[in-house]
């Protein structure tokens, strides 16, 4: 899980393109949009295409979505939950 | 007015700046620092031409002094090169799923407008004109409507990118040299094609000129594929003879003949072509309109950047005419006059 969410924190910095941003500046349990990364509707968007990419996780409900991406430690237990046993 | 163009155009004097200038046959815009003018956490999504025309745009509206822009209209001839290639290669690599949304929202041409809009709250009219080298003529002509109908000001302005893939294509249509060409010596190199280029410029215009305007333009004609006779005619239409000419000369033998008239009706008048400075691109224009404007409120001409030029120029000078035309088929005349 720890590899998991270094790893997951290192794909959001290149997607999103967050220049000034380390992967151990982001907490795992901290908000990604509004306070915390201050993320905006587009990121999320780019967030969804990231676990389609790279996990092939595509997110069909935007309710579930709005759950999913809450923050680090929310992505990386609903990957974790994707992958087969 | 401002411009982000390959010369020290963005910061600094033009009369002293020493000139670029490049044996690659591209002309690539000095990039300023960014973080003054745009908050980091836009700056990071956006592409090249979204952070040139976007700062030259601020950086315009800072000169001109006004608070909130009115009517944003502009010309590009390619948007975002940047965000379409981006897009189009992932729709190949991705088999059309999985697709990022920022490089599609960003290739549209109007981006730059609506990042204006959003950052400066406009809610006025908002256009921006994709007609390959009429482009930004047009977003001329609009504007011009619009003060005419009683718009206080316009933000009206052009920008441009080159990119390795689209240099590439021109490449293989003949929009350049072949050979390796030194941009200072781009009008002796007769041969088909001319070096490409790139840049971002914007203008305030205002329906009365005002002590603070750079210039005041009196004149203008726009001609698609004319016959040389027909350019001679509307050439001959600006009756007064200017005192200077800045024309589009690239250099390019295959359509050099349009500029061969222009000699023969102003001859004896002093010419200084741009392209040398800026490079050929849809909305090139729109550079050496500014270098006009520069010119006709600083009376001065920045003499590095023409080190070829063996003909007298004019100490003062109250009106200029600007030539230039895309490859033979957008022609645009405008005449400029010291206000």
């Amino acid at each position: 899980m720890e590899e998991l969410k270094k790893k997951l924190k290192e794909q959001i910095i290149e997607a999103l393109n967050l220049q000034d941003t380390k992967p151990e500046d982001i907490d795992d349990n901290a908000a990604l949009f509004g306070e915390g990364l201050g993320l905006d509707s587009i990121d999320s968007l780019e967030l969804m295409v990231l676990l389609e990419r790279q996990y092939h996780i595509k997110v069909e409900d935007p309710r579930e979505g709005r759950k999913i991406l809450q923050s680090v430690q929310s992505m990386a237990e609903f990957i974790q939950s994707k992958q087969p046993a | 007015m401002a411009a982000i163009s390959p010369q020290s155009t963005f910061e600094g004097d033009i009369f002293s700046a020493p000139m670029v200038h490049t044996d690659s046959n591209l002309l690539s815009c000095i990039e300023p620092d960014y973080k003054p003018f745009i908050p980091g956490n836009s700056l990071r999504r956006m592409t090249r031409v979204l952070k040139i025309g976007l700062t030259t745009a601020l950086k315009c509206i800072q000169d001109s002094g006004i608070t909130t822009p009115g009517p944003i209209v502009t010309g590009t001839g390619k948007g975002s090169l940047q965000d379409t290639e981006k897009f189009i290669k992932e729709i190949a690599e991705y088999k059309e799923t999985a697709l990022n949304p920022t490089p599609f929202i960003q290739s549209t041409y109007n981006s730059v407008n609506g990042l204006i809009a959003l950052q400066q709250k406009c809610t006025a009219y908002n256009n921006t004109f994709v007609h390959r080298g009429f482009s930004f003529e047009n977003a001329l002509l609009d504007s011009m409507m619009l003060l005419q109908e009683g718009a206080s000001h316009t933000l009206t302005g052009a920008f441009e990118e080159i990119t390795k893939e689209h240099f590439y294509i021109k490449s293989r249509i003949g929009f350049w040299k072949e050979q390796p060409t030194d941009s200072r010596a781009l009008y002796t190199h007769f041969s088909p094609g001319t070096i490409a280029g790139e840049g971002a410029t914007f203008f305030t215009l205002t329906g009365t000129p005002s002590s603070d305007s750079y210039a005041a333009i009196t004149g203008f004609k726009m001609l698609y594929k004319p016959t040389a006779e027909k350019l001679s005619v509307a050439l001959k239409d600006f009756t007064t003879a200017p005192d200077l000419i800045i024309s589009g000369r690239n250099g390019d033998s295959t359509y050099e003949h349009y500029y061969e008239t222009l000699d023969q009706c102003f001859q004896g008048i002093p010419q200084l072509p741009f392209k040398h400075l800026c490079g050929e691109y849809d909305t090139a224009g729109a550079f050496g309109l500014w270098l006009a404007g520069q010119m006709l409120k600083a009376q001065q001409i920045p003499q590095q950047w023409f080190p070829f030029s063996t003909e007298h120029l004019p100490a003062n000078f109250n009106s200029i005419l600007f030539y230039n035309h895309f490859y033979g088929e957008q022609h645009v005349m405008l005449k400029l006059e010291r206000v």
